[in-house]
């Protein structure tokens, strides 16, 4: 027998911590034998797996006993050397293809997914059945207590906007909430708000009809759920790379609408205004007059900048929807009076002062 | 065998060099930014094969056997068991809110408080069985039985009773939980003992109390230097004064209080580390308050001077700081020493990892 096929070798039998030192004799066949004063034994090499590549030292184990461990130092002779299983560095197929390859191909898979996340809410969002969207406001948002504005006038005013805007017969449910701010959202299930700051900031009742309008557009348009799911997809992409459970969570809470959204949000009132015979130019003033500063007319989380069409082309769009049309008011100046003092008068109200 | 500069008259050496450990941390860090994150289970099993197989215990290195798909479906099941609970639960809150239901709202917010706690607490439990699980010496492996979830209660209530007195059981709770969570873990055939005393920590840990009075003195003092020195050139610089003297108060302030923080980790390190015994074996850990404070001066400069990226060869760092400053004495009989019978757990630290608990 060869010299060369001979190697200093120890192994470690795995139920106790005697290192057995001796050497490791291959006869050109399928197995190795290792023998010291203290142990002998045989181990196929198809057996053998590759565990560690430390301090000019090769480390296998064995299939058949994972805690036996066969140290031999790296030169070995090429002959057994090509019959041991080949070093692994990451393991897997990364080895294979090279880790440049294997970058750009999780860098593609990454971005597909990334892709597939922004992108399926938009067509995802409005097959979720609208009962579904129901009950999931129901959880999250519920009916929002005694914090709506309530009065019978003021409710048959906002009733009489309501159904300027929305002609579907389940319409959405809208509500006056006691907040002293600019601003109006819509609610996931089906549910839109008016802030009592934009009531009183309101100068005809055409104006709130153009932002309920806008409101009930993304509830219609199904923005809501689209942004929902939106969020969902990525605190799920983000939770990868970010493991902390709070924020995954907590960012179901922002949402925003894309730009597009906000459009179609405003042809949806345009449409809507147009149906009833109410005049757009309410809507167009309003724009006109927060244009330009920052105040967040529906948007409370994402400024309104960023997310929203510039006020000035949206105002040009509901001027040129008024062009060469007449219209009848949409409230009696009492009808609005009562709108506008709905709050004050709810005896019972209570304080809105959060989340938003 | 090749230990010539593995600190031959130590129990433990390291062997590793930054630059071998650059060649595994920085394809890691990219491989993790093209997977959006998921290769980081992977990474750091690669980095612990590479810490693990060049640090020296008496005559044999250490091996790494965890496994990157370990680690992977330890955080799948934790993302499933706690994420949808604590996801639904927080989705009714958010709801109680808009309904007003303010007392629920507290109540839950106070069940997921103590549920992160206990949480908290067990993760830290399996993490250290899964690591002694997954770590070999001369072929022989450690854990732990218990599934530690007294542990997890423990971890409430003497985390609860070290805030009591003024925070003043802090080290108690912090050696007894020491304690307990050593107790039940074994390697080979043994198990851990530990008996860490908080009394001989105790006396750093009034520096904490100390402090804010040192400290009041000298920033008042600065105050009135400052005062006084501006008062003499004008009011603007007599208020420029004041503030100057503000700002370098408070530099010195949390200067002073991660001086304290490092004197007293460094004496709670020592205590516990020679308080835990294997079988005959005791344990040592030296590193000075001076040590400690360098190691994380050396985190910091790190860190910012390779704006960033220097954060991969903390672990390193760490780990490195850890070895070389660990002793052992004592005899090991190798022919009793046989194979553990503990139980392995099948998956990793994926609590630990939801949590955000930094490893050593």
């Amino acid at each position: 027998m060869e010299q060369s096929f001979r190697t200093p070798a120890q192994w470690y039998d795995g139920h106790n911590a005697i290192r057995h030192e001796g050497e490791a004799v291959w006869d050109g066949g399928g197995s190795l034998h290792l023998r010291s004063f203290s142990s002998e034994m045989d181990v196929a090499l198809d057996d053998l797996e590759y565990r560690d590549h430390r301090g000019g030292e090769l480390v296998y184990t064995s299939k058949e006993a994972p805690d036996f461990r066969l140290i031999v130092p790296e030169d070995l002779p090429p002959g057994l050397a090509a019959k041991l299983p080949g070093k692994q560095v990451y393991g897997g197929w990364i080895d294979k293809v090279g880790l440049g390859k294997a970058s750009a191909a999780f860098a593609a898979v990454s971005l597909a997914a990334v892709a597939l996340f922004l992108t399926a809410p938009e067509w995802l969002g409005p097959r979720v059945p609208e009962s579904w969207e129901r009950n999931l406001g129901q959880a999250m948002v519920g009916d929002l207590g005694n914090r709506l504005c309530h009065t019978p006038e003021g409710d048959a005013a906002l009733a009489k906007l309501l159904d300027a805007v929305d002609l579907a017969s389940m319409q959405v449910r809208a509500g006056v909430a006691n907040m002293d701010m600019v601003n109006a959202v819509a609610l996931p299930g089906g549910q839109v708000l008016l802030f009592d700051g934009l009531v009183q900031d309101a100068e005809t009742p055409e104006e709130l009809a153009g932002v309920l309008g806008h409101e009930v557009g993304h509830v219609r348009e199904r923005h809501v759920m689209t942004a929902l799911l939106r969020q969902f997809g990525l605190s799920i992409l983000l939770s990868g790379a970010n493991s902390g459970l709070g924020d995954t969570v907590f960012g179901l809470a922002s949402m925003s609408y894309s730009r597009d959204a906000e459009r179609e949000a405003d042809e949806f009132a345009r449409k809507r205004m147009e149906e009833s015979n109410v005049s757009p130019l309410g809507a167009a003033r309003f724009f006109e007059r927060i244009g330009g500063d920052s105040e967040a007319e529906d948007n409370s989380l994402v400024g309104w900048v960023a997310s929203h069409p510039a006020p000035r082309e949206r105002a040009d769009a509901f001027r040129k929807a008024a062009e060469g049309k007449t219209f009848s008011p949409v409230l009696t100046a009492q009808e609005f009076e009562a709108l506008k003092s709905m709050c004050e008068d709810d005896p019972d109200v209570e304080e809105f002062d959060f989340l938003f | 065998m090749h230990y010539e500069d593995m600190q031959a008259d130590s129990a433990f050496g390291f062997d590793g060099n930054w630059k071998d450990f650059a060649k595994i941390a920085l394809p890691n860090l990219l491989l993790t930014i093209v997977t959006l994150g998921i290769y980081r289970f992977w990474a750091t099993t690669r980095e612990r094969q590479y810490l693990w197989s060049h640090t020296r215990f008496v005559d044999e290195r250490l091996e790494w056997t965890g496994r990157g798909i370990e680690l992977f479906v330890g955080f799948l099941l934790v993302a499933l068991i706690i994420g949808i609970p604590f996801g639904l639960i927080s989705l009714i809150t958010n709801g109680l809110i808009f309904r007003g239901m303010i007392e629920w709202v507290g109540a839950l917010t106070l069940f997921l408080f103590i549920a992160t706690y206990y949480l908290t607490g067990l993760a830290r439990f399996r993490a250290l069985r899964y690591r002694l699980s997954r770590t070999r010496w001369r072929g022989i492996r450690g854990g732990s039985d218990d599934q530690g979830f007294k542990y997890g209660w423990s971890y409430i209530w003497k985390s609860f009773v070290g805030t009591m007195a003024l925070y003043l059981l802090i080290p108690w709770s912090m050696t007894s939980l020491w304690n307990e969570r050593w107790n039940k873990m074994s390697f080979g055939p043994y198990e851990f003992e530990a008996y860490a005393d908080s009394g001989n920590i105790f006396a750093r840990f009034l520096l904490f109390y100390l402090a804010p009075i040192i400290l009041i003195v000298i920033t008042a003092v600065l105050a009135v230097t400052g005062y006084g020195i501006g008062g003499a050139i004008g009011d603007e610089a007599q208020a420029l004064g004041m503030e100057l003297s503000f700002v370098i108060a408070m530099f010195v302030w949390f200067f002073v209080l991660g001086l304290i923080a490092a004197a007293f980790y460094a004496k709670f390190y020592r205590e516990v580390v020679e308080k835990t015994l294997w079988h005959d074996l005791r344990f040592s850990f030296e590193a000075s308050t001076m040590d400690w404070i360098k190691l994380y001066l050396g985190d910091f400069f790190i860190v910012v001077l390779t704006l960033g990226l220097g954060f991969v060869f903390l672990n390193y760092r760490h780990w490195k700081f850890f070895i070389t400053h660990m002793e052992a004495s004592g005899d090991i009989l190798l022919d009793e020493l046989t194979q553990s019978t503990a139980k392995t757990a099948r998956h990793g630290e994926g609590l630990l990892d939801a949590f955000d608990i930094g490893a050593i």
